[in-house]
């Protein structure tokens, strides 16, 4: 059964704080890359991922975030190909004119033919936003470390962070938005076998606020 | 024991004032008593005594009017005319307003009274009372007085300033009420301060002058007004222009942008082989492009359209805010009462 629904996690993230609406959609669609080593030489795997994040404002500090996101990776040769999704809560708050702080949990599954692997993560990080002149377009930065990797079978890792930087252009209403996003996972060596993933991601977002 | 001394001077000190008000007093009321009994002769020597120089007690403006009133009527009634007028004029002059009521006094006395009145030229206005008058739907009324028929000026003109209002110009006889809406010659509220009402008249009988003036406080009370609100300054609104540094630091920002995304990509496991990098160099590639676009945009034209219309709006906003502050204050101020009260002399007002 094709789990449609269900794919890779690329880009997290609230919408910006100077979001004037108190709630905003924004569709997005990524072409990620994942890439991991469990001992059998690297397995990679690209693809198309679509998903949305839907962003509640309370006030203008503190803004909630849910997002939900799903795609195929296909592999490369040898490799096999999978579904990934992800479900996710982030929160920010407002910590000064172009930095805002941020933390969520989230929870990812992969699954291919053959198996089925579930995330979950926690992540404490900020982001920086910088306005050109106008304020019409932003370069956005984040970081993030996810103290938290839960994955069954598997040690937490000992690296473990996501970053991103963009820019957001902002047209009237709506805000368009370009990101490149990495995550990468150290686990520490068992059984004489060190296991590195990672995840990168190139994101289009496009963020709307109803009427 | 001192202060049984300093009582006794008080007593010693004091009496005598009230003696002397009170012997005037008591010599008039007898004088009314001989005069209302027809005993013409006792009241006449008692009425002369009050009005005589050598009269040693105080006699009050009123006293001395009232005295010179019955002397004439008790004169007039011996039938000693041309006395009678005599003494009926120095009332009148003394005070424009004296009358004669016709239900206590003879057509005679009247007719006598008439002729001294025609003699005598007198104006006068009554000292204002105080009032609180709405100029909306009241007026502030002042009673003048001419004795006989006479061309009168009544005027009104505050304290310092140069041009009246002319309150009422004709020929007048007796007793006139005059009512002031509360607005001077430009047809605008009196402004608070000293006012003099001046009554200028001319006999149409002798040719005779007289005038007369009264003074008096005119004080607004009008409910607080709303301060409007203050000028918007620079830190209050948004630059509506790009400055040449900040778009110069567009090119940094979007060199600093695409930096990021290349140095994220950097840290990409080596022993996955790094990462796909295209995403990477698109990103940096856009930012390098958009500070460079960027920066030659706002050179040329560097206004900020959204921050012009913002600033527009905060300023259309104070504009409408103020514009009812305005309107607000406009309707209590013509709803501003006037609150009069006399005054003595030129002064300076209240």
């Amino acid at each position: 059964m094709m789990i449609a629904m269900i794919a890779g996690a690329i880009w997290g993230g609230v919408a910006p704080a100077t979001a004037q609406s108190a709630l905003t959609v924004a569709p997005l669609v990524s072409l990620a890359e994942h890439r991991v080593d469990a001992g059998f030489g690297v397995e990679r795997s690209l693809g198309p991922v679509v998903g949305g994040v839907g962003t509640l404002r309370f006030g203008p500090r503190l803004a909630v975030a849910v997002r939900a996101l799903g795609g195929s990776l296909f592999g490369s040769k040898g490799v096999l190909d999978r579904d990934v999704g992800e479900l996710g809560v982030e929160g920010s708050m407002v910590a000064g004119p172009w930095l805002s702080l941020q933390a969520g949990v989230a929870r990812r599954a992969y699954a291919t033919r053959v198996a089925r692997q579930t995330w979950t993560t926690v992540a404490a990080g900020a982001a920086a936003r910088v306005a050109f002149a106008g304020g019409a377009i932003h370069g956005v930065g984040r970081a993030a470390l996810l103290p938290v990797v839960s994955v069954p079978g598997l040690p937490d890792p000992g690296v473990a962070f996501r970053a991103a930087a963009g820019l957001e252009y902002r047209i009237r209403g709506t805000t368009l938005g370009v990101e490149y996003s990495l995550e990468r996972y150290d686990f520490p060596i068992e059984g004489g076998v060190r296991r590195l993933e990672q995840l990168t991601a190139l994101t289009l977002l496009l963020r709307l606020r109803p009427q | 024991m001192r202060r049984l001394v300093w009582a006794a001077a008080l007593v010693v000190g004091v009496a005598p004032a009230l003696a002397a008000q009170g012997s005037t007093g008591e010599l008039l009321a007898q004088a009314h008593q001989f005069y209302e009994r027809l005993d013409v002769e006792r009241a006449l020597p008692l009425l002369r005594q009050i009005v005589s120089p050598n009269w040693p007690f105080e006699v009050t403006p009123d006293q001395r009017v009232d005295a010179y009133k019955y002397l004439g009527a008790c004169l007039a009634l011996a039938g000693k005319r041309d006395s009678a007028v005599l003494y009926f004029r120095a009332a009148i002059e003394r005070d424009p307003f004296t009358e004669l009521d016709p239900s206590l006094f003879t057509p005679a006395q009247l007719a006598t009274f008439d002729e001294a009145r025609h003699r005598t030229l007198a104006v006068a206005v009554r000292s204002v009372k105080p009032a609180r008058v709405d100029p909306r739907t009241a007026r502030v009324t002042f009673t003048v007085v001419a004795t006989h028929a006479a061309l009168v000026d009544v005027k009104l003109v505050a304290v310092g300033a140069a041009s009246p209002l002319v309150l009422f110009q004709g020929t007048m006889d007796g007793v006139r009420e005059i009512a002031w809406d509360g607005l001077l010659a430009n047809r605008r509220l009196a402004p608070p301060g000293r006012y003099t009402l001046a009554v200028v008249g001319r006999s149409r009988v002798s040719g005779a002058a007289d005038s007369a003036r009264v003074y008096f406080d005119v004080r607004h009370e009008v409910a607080a007004l709303e301060d409007t609100v203050p000028d918007l300054d620079q830190h209050q609104l948004l630059p509506e222009w790009i400055s040449p540094e900040a778009a110069r630091r567009d090119v940094a920002k979007g060199v600093g942008v695409a930096a990021a995304a290349l140095l994220i990509a950097g840290a990409a496991n080596g022993s996955l082989h790094g990462s796909e990098r295209g995403g990477a160099d698109v990103v940096a590639a856009t930012a390098a492009v958009t500070g460079v676009v960027a920066f030659l945009v706002h050179r040329r034209h560097g206004a900020i359209p959204e921050n012009v219309a913002a600033n527009a709006r905060h300023r259309a906003q104070r504009d409408s805010a103020n514009a009812g502050v305005r309107a607000r204050n406009a309707d209590r101020i013509a709803a501003t009462v006037l609150l009069v009260s006399p005054a003595a002399g030129e002064g300076t007002g209240p």
